[in-house]
């Protein structure tokens, strides 16, 4: 049987562009060239007259026939305000790229050339590109209707804010700044849509991180029953959350619909990265209440945060406002906690998922305070962590903010890091290099990763295990493999706990059929694999119980191994093959035992459903699992250049029980490079006009294998005591920690200089600035 | 405009008419249905669909179909024999130098020029040779492992 890595590296992995269907049309999408402009007039005939022009969508012709689309959170106005969105432009461009209409045609050429030939007529206004100033009251509106620009406002207190204060011996003031990023994988968006009328059912292929997403969007806005929807998985070149908004697509669709044919939509990169998902892009400001002993007692903060055109339709991350608050305290003990929070609409595109989504924020935040407060009080940043940390005898630990951590031992993770950090060799090179005009520094950072979201859609989850007529096993269990390896993990999880042979277990495909499908979170370790245990486990019981009847034995006498199930005291055995073949055909159920027919117990196939154990008795802890992660890296720069250069990277992880470590590795590697990338490069760029000047590879940098050090990844495992097999969430730890421990060593290394760093990427220009302002240098 | 060209492809011969706008990229996946060759930035930047064009490693969205009148082109399809992966390709798969796979035919194809254009290499090479080809998933710790490890499947002469 060929593996999903072995179909694919063989060329016959089927991503959505890959898929052709007999008589399909294609669609391109033509998007507003001003970041903010009402449209006067959209003259189509031109173009409508090219040979192999279908039909064209405006903002008119979807009107009728859709529902705005609905708000991923549902409708929240308490927390967030919900503005009326169409995949297309009604009457006002809101955005750079925000598509006005669809071209609909017999080729993708043909496709183009009929998008140049629209005549679009604009009455351009002034645009909004500017988060602080945004908020002011003098800014242009996006939404007239609001009265202001934020979509977001919320002020949260968390422990005793007021008392940390009264005990401080001195206050902190920090700023810091991240930039616009997202993740932008090498296969963008697309999908294929296709009515078919037999079954009554549109069909669609995505390239999603959740058909089940998908469905209800597709429904909602099409005003279908969600039960004529099925969203099928592609395989899938790279999510990172970056694929959980879905919005073009219903588009696609109901051109299907209205033309009777299928069609396929697949975006061009530069169209992926326009109007695509857009993330980070936060300004903290605050004071820290801290003890001359390097006691961290309390942070009263307030955080904007920029939206872009808005953060609820396209996609939910006005969400993330959440858990950027709610992960501040991170490791440590923490008194108190404020944060004013603003989400901001601004002309750019839509804010989306990106790892990390939003605890990211917090948890860097808190590790820039540490390094500050280090700094502040001349102490060492492991000093100042070692005061605060959570020790280990506290789990299960109830943060402040509500999250109750599982278990964790981040004392000794962060011990285990500076054992292979070897640390008084680099800070004897820091003088050494010093005088070659380059600067060496080192930075940490601890990560707290909340995983599996246990709120909404998200905590839903099902799996179902079942022993087919020849004897084989079939796995279901709502997360699809978009690369994380969850097809490798289910096979193992249902493998070891069946007793059967890896290659006797087929995963089978998601689509949205089963509740509820999809990769986010960093659920897959907490939801579906404790779901997918807990069935695994069942029909364990019920193969052994059926194996006990056909063979006249006591269920206590019997175990499986490679597929067989046999008598721990006598020779008596029998194959998955046999047993099957006797449970469905000859005996048949007539054979088992009287007990098993009256409980109608008598298909060895079984379902289980899952939900957080942690979250059913601590509703404010929404997220299940706390895995651990520390960072740190040596890294120099050249003066010259502001050019830098990773010297050495360790990694040391604790994600409870693992169940395959080359799986997790692989995440970890992603995420640090991802990390990396952010901190030093990786920024979507809007110039005044609300233009986007990183559009393409060649402008927003993602890491190269030059810029990928070699890291030194070790494990320690506390495993949890929430999930069936002591599993954590992870996937996330390694992007937020590595891009804190990167800005922590450059803020280390030009510490001589006096430069604090306030703002990330830190990028060549950027660190030469900060070079050429700072007071010691000279020329 | 239709030219009329001459190519082997995988070691077959071809004659074909082809619209000269139509890329190299487009020519393989939709004409000849050769969907190993990954449709990515299209502007030359990120190589997922890097094939070999007599013996080098190209962007294929980079070449227009006429210009490989008379030359021969290389894709994963060709590199199988019998079905069968080649040592390259089993070593990714081993080493788990792959995630979400969109990046992976055109890394192999680079992978395998550097290989055999090398008689050894370093790890330093490996990184310089492999700069034009990007991956968001694996931050190339697996890829540049397998790659190792294929030079050794190499030297045991279990390699074509």
């Amino acid at each position: 049987m060929q593996t999903r890595e072995e179909k694919i590296i063989s060329g016959k992995g089927i991503y959505v562009d890959d898929i052709v269907m007999p008589n399909m049309a294609y669609c391109l999408f033509v998007g507003s060239a001003y970041a903010h402009a009402n449209i006067k007039k959209i003259d189509l005939q031109q173009a409508l007259s090219l040979p192999g022009i279908i039909t064209i969508l405006t903002g008119k012709e979807i009107l009728e026939a859709m529902n705005p689309l609905p708000p991923t959170f549902g409708s929240s106005d308490w927390l967030w305000r919900t503005p009326i969105v169409y995949p297309l432009v009604l009457d006002k461009a809101r955005f750079y790229g925000e598509p006005i209409a669809a071209v609909i045609a017999e080729s993708p050429d043909i496709a183009s050339d009929a998008a140049n030939l629209i005549d679009i007529e604009y009455d351009p206004l002034e645009p909004v590109v500017d988060l602080t100033k945004a908020i002011e009251p003098a800014s242009p509106l996006l939404y007239e209707e609001w009265g202001d620009n934020i979509q977001i406002h919320k002020k949260v207190e968390f422990g005793d804010v007021q008392r940390s204060f009264e005990e401080a011996d001195r206050i902190l003031k920090v700023s810091w700044r991240e930039n616009r990023a997202s993740g932008f994988p090498i296969e963008a968006r697309g999908c294929v849509a296709f009515y078919d009328k037999m079954t009554e059912i549109l069909n669609v292929w995505s390239s999603t991180q959740s058909p089940s997403r998908a469905q209800y969007y597709l429904a909602q806005a099409l005003k279908l029953p969600m039960t004529r929807v099925k969203i099928t998985m592609a395989d899938v070149g790279g999510g990172f959350g970056n694929k959980l908004n879905w919005w073009k697509e219903t588009v696609v669709a109901l051109a299907a619909i209205l033309i009777g044919r299928p069609v396929k939509w697949v975006e061009s990169k530069r169209e992926f990265i326009v109007t695509g998902p857009h993330q980070r892009d936060v300004l903290w400001k605050g004071e820290v209440a801290i003890k001359n002993d390097g006691t961290i007692l309390g942070i009263r903060a307030k955080l904007l945060v920029d939206l872009g055109v808005e953060s609820t339709c396209r996609e939910g991350a006005a969400r993330t406002l959440a858990p950027a608050c709610q992960a501040i305290p991170n490791a440590y003990h923490l008194k108190g906690l404020e944060v004013d929070v603003y989400g901001v609409v601004t002309n750019k595109s839509f804010y989306g998922a990106y790892r990390g989504f939003g605890k990211d924020k917090g948890i860097k935040f808190m590790e820039r305070i540490v390094q500050m407060t280090a700094r502040e009080l001349h102490m060492d940043p492991v000093q100042i962590r070692k005061k605060n940390l959570i020790q280990k005898e506290e789990f299960p630990y109830e943060q402040i903010t509500g999250y109750v951590y599982d278990s964790g031992n981040y004392e000794a993770l962060l011990e285990k890091a500076l054992e292979l950090g070897n640390l008084p060799y680099w800070e004897k090179e820091k003088q050494k290099r010093r005088e070659q005009d380059r600067y060496l520094g080192v930075g940490i950072g601890i990560t707290v990763e909340p995983a599996g979201l246990g709120t909404s859609t998200n905590a839903l989850t099902m799996a179902r295990v079942r022993m087919t007529p020849d004897g084989l096993i079939e796995v279901e269990a709502g997360q699809p493999d978009i690369g994380q390896g969850s097809t490798i993990t289910r096979r193992k999880i249902a493998a070891d706990i069946l007793g059967v042979k890896m290659d006797h277990i087929e995963v089978k495909r998601d689509n949205s059929d089963m509740v509820f499908t999809a990769v986010f979170s960093s659920r897959g370790a907490v939801y579906p694999t404790s779901a997918l245990a807990k069935a695994a486990k069942l029909l364990r019981q019920r193969i052994i119980s059926f194996a006990a009847d056909f063979l006249n034995e006591s269920p206590s006498n019997l175990d499986i191994k490679e597929s067989v199930v046999y008598s721990k005291t006598s020779h008596k055995e029998i194959t998955f093959k046999e047993l099957a073949r006797k449970a469905y055909f000859s005996p048949g159920p007539i054979g088992l035992g009287t007990e098993k027919k009256i409980n109608h117990e008598v298909v060895l196939d079984v379902s289980a459903t899952w939900f957080s154990p942690n979250t059913a008795r601590h509703p404010k802890s929404t997220y299940t699992t706390f895995c651990a992660g520390v960072d740190l890296v040596v890294l120099e720069i050249d003066k010259h250049t502001g050019q830098v250069n990773i010297l050495k990277y360790v990694h040391v992880h604790d994600a409870g029980t693992v169940i395959d470590e080359n799986i997790v590795d692989g995440q970890i590697y992603g995420g640090i490079m991802q990390g990396i990338g952010e901190a030093l490069y990786e920024e979507l760029v809007y110039n005044q006009k609300g233009e986007l000047l990183s559009n393409s590879y060649s402008d927003y940098l993602i890491p190269t294998t030059l810029d990928s050090p070699n890291v030194i990844v070790e494990h320690l495992c506390t495993p949890s005591p929430f999930t069936e097999l002591g599993t954590k969430g992870m996937g996330e730890a390694p992007i937020i920690g590595s891009k804190v421990a990167v800005i922590n060593a450059i803020e280390d290394a030009l510490s001589p200089l006096g430069i604090v760093v306030t703002e990330s990427p830190a990028t060549p220009e950027r660190i030469r600035g900060w070079i050429l302002e700072s007071k010691e240098e000279v020329e | 405009m239709q030219v009329p060209i001459n190519t082997r492809i995988n070691q077959r011969s071809y004659e074909l008419e082809v619209d000269a706008r139509t890329t190299l990229l487009d020519l393989l996946r939709e004409k000849l249905d050769l969907k190993s060759v990954h449709r990515g930035c299209e502007e030359g930047e990120c190589g997922a669909c890097t094939v070999l064009l007599n013996g080098k490693p190209v962007c294929s969205c980079l070449v227009l179909s006429p210009q490989i009148n008379g030359a021969e082109v290389l894709t994963v399809e060709g590199l199988m024999k019998d079905g069968n992966m080649h040592p390259l390709m089993k070593a990714f798969v081993e080493n788990y130098a792959m995630q979400c796979g969109y990046c992976t035919p055109g890394m192999v194809m680079t992978s395998y020029y550097l290989i055999n254009t090398w008689d050894d290499f370093t790890e330093e090479d490996i990184r310089k040779g492999l700069e034009g080809n990007l991956c968001r998933c694996t931050g190339y710790t697996n890829i540049i492992r397998a790659i190792r490890e294929a030079k050794k499947y190499k030297d045991a002469g279990y390699w074509w």
